[in-house]
């Protein structure tokens, strides 16, 4: 019998996370994006114990303005062996850090850094219509001329098809929010620290209503980075106590991002196919997972996440985030922890892959009380993009 | 109970299409997007068939995503369908829609009758936002864009 390609892991456990680091979050960072980009990777090499100069390896989000060249000249990279670009912004979380322990298993470079810096606050706001008054031809000439300019309003078309079909209401998605605030709470980083109330997100401002303003993730400004290398090397370094491997990584992707709106099941996330991919990889299933980080852009895709990946049938994940109790840091499946993009900082998804790694590393500002964490989720889906990897303790 | 769910509070209706905001330039649309948008200057509701296995689809592309045919036919359509999926934008993210006062408007995803999955992105008129429903039957309407005359858009309205 021939093996499926797409179940094959080929970087199990060959790639160990050896620092994290970011700025700080705001909502006016004051300095340039390949500042931001370059004090990240900074304090993610002070936390792994290593020099700028010695990272080989990068990993970038397409849609970062920082090309390679500019971190090389900023860093003063010597031999720069390795890099590529991940499409897109959110759709790119959790899969730069696959792609980065692809390299690190092939043995394309010995240390790969992976980044997202970005003033999507004071400088592009990626929430706002940003158009031209003509299109000269694409998926926007279907859709704006009836309104649709925003990730929200392309989104909320689903979040209202999912309402209909699973008989999840906005009450489900508040508790999200309630949740993830309460987790922000606890987190000096968090931009929104302030605990909320489920009357707090039902009478917030409707933005695009199924969305309530608590349901839609922040804008701010503010960069991460996340360093690998191999497991030996990790051995010797800064945090050898604690090896934080990458177990396996799956990607998936469907029609363009207006086009998604035309398939067939637009209540069902593309990753549906990438949990497929990522537990056949690693030969676990949700129940393996100590913790969940899913991208949050909107609260309605915990829903989404906890049904694509297994962790309740469909249908049944309204029941699961019901008062928020199973999704707290001290519940049955601990969630975005940090806060998430919804109350930490909005960083298109790296800052998700980093809580991970707090996790397992016991360092989380909402640590799990009594309960090792061993293994943690990271996915995101952003509807059509989806990608995920597996940060499993060593 | 919040005012967003008092039901007797109604939003008023859209009686027509958005101002102000991007719309096709007809000159620089790809042939495979141009016949939309020809159709619907003649008031007409033509969709891309595939001439060799006989698919519609949408959005418009050069080959067939089914059979990979390149042949297709602008085949004009009933404009009967239902509202699949809606939103209603309440917040304005495009200075037009700030400037002219244009919020509340909905945004609606409408399934037509002739293919399973065939859906076009519309507005619904006639009808305030706090009563459109999934599965609500509609028809549709044309209308020319007040900034662009050559550009008709297809809306839809509540079936009878």
């Amino acid at each position: 019998m021939t093996t499926n390609s797409a179940d094959v892991n080929g970087i199990r456990d060959k790639a160990a996370i050896i620092g994290i680091g970011e700025t700080e979050f705001s909502f006016d960072s004051g300095r340039s994006e390949l500042q931001l980009a370059s004090e990240a990777i900074k304090a993610a090499c002070d936390d792994a114990g290593i020099s700028p100069h010695d990272i080989d390896g990068l990993v970038r989000y397409e849609m970062d303005t920082n090309l390679e060249t500019m971190v090389v000249q900023s860093l003063g990279i010597k031999n720069l062996r390795h890099w590529e670009s991940v499409s897109y912004g959110g759709g790119a979380g959790n899969a730069v850090v696959g792609h980065a322990a692809a390299a690190i298993s092939a043995g394309y470079c010995n240390y790969v850094v992976c980044f997202r810096a970005a003033n999507l606050r004071s400088q592009l706001r990626l929430g706002q219509a940003r158009n031209p008054s003509r299109i000269a031809g694409g998926q926007g000439v279907f859709a704006a001329p009836f309104g649709s300019m925003a990730p929200a309003h392309q989104f909320s078309l689903f979040v209202r098809r999912y309402m209909h079909e699973y008989g999840a209401t906005s009450e489900h998605f508040g508790w999200v929010a309630v949740t993830l605030r309460e987790h922000a709470s606890r987190n000096p980083r968090a931009l929104r620290r302030t605990p909320i109330t489920l009357d707090d997100h039902q009478n917030s401002r409707m933005v695009v209503d199924p969305l309530h303003l608590l349901d839609i993730c922040q804008e701010n400004d503010g960069a991460a980075a996340i360093v690998m290398t191999t497991p030996d090397r990790a051995k010797n370094l800064r945090h050898a106590d604690t090896l934080t491997l990458v177990e396996a990584a799956a990607q998936g992707s469907g029609p363009l991002n207006e086009g998604v709106i035309y398939r067939p099941d637009i209540a069902m996330s593309e990753s549906v196919n990438t949990a497929r991919d990522l537990w056949a990889r690693a030969n676990l299933g949700p129940k393996d997972m100590d913790a969940l980080m899913f991208y949050d852009h909107f609260t309605p895709f915990c829903l989404f996440n906890l049904e694509a990946y297994g962790f309740v049938p469909f249908g049944e994940a309204k029941d699961f985030v019901q008062g928020g109790h199973n999704i707290r840091f001290d519940g049955m499946l601990p969630t975005n922890t940090h806060g998430g993009n919804h109350s930490e900082a909005y960083i298109h998804g790296l800052t998700h892959t980093q809580e991970a790694v707090r996790l397992i590393r016991g360092t989380s500002t909402a640590q799990p009380p009594n309960k090792t964490i061993n293994r943690v989720l990271s996915c995101s889906s952003v509807a059509q993009l989806s990608a995920a990897v597996i940060i499993r303790r060593g | 109970m919040t005012q967003q769910q008092d039901q007797t509070i109604k939003s008023r209706p859209m009686t027509g299409p958005l101002e102000g905001i991007p719309l096709p330039d007809l000159d620089r649309l790809p042939d495979y997007e141009r016949g939309f948008w020809e159709a619907t200057h003649n008031n007409e509701l033509r969709i891309q068939k595939c001439s060799a296995c006989e698919m519609f689809r949408h959005l418009p592309t050069p080959m067939c995503p089914h059979c990979h045919s390149l042949e297709y036919l602008w085949t004009r359509v009933s404009g009967k369908g239902v509202v699949y999926s809606f939103v209603v934008v309440r917040n304005p993210v495009h200075p037009a829609i700030r400037e002219k006062d244009q919020v509340p408007y909905n945004i609606s995803l409408i399934e037509l009758e002739e293919q399973e999955g065939l859906r076009v992105c519309s507005n619904v008129l006639n009808i305030a936002p706090e009563d459109i429903y999934v599965n609500m039957p509609v028809q549709v309407t044309f209308m020319p864009t007040v900034d662009e005359p050559n550009v008709v858009l297809p809306l839809f309205v509540p079936s009878k």
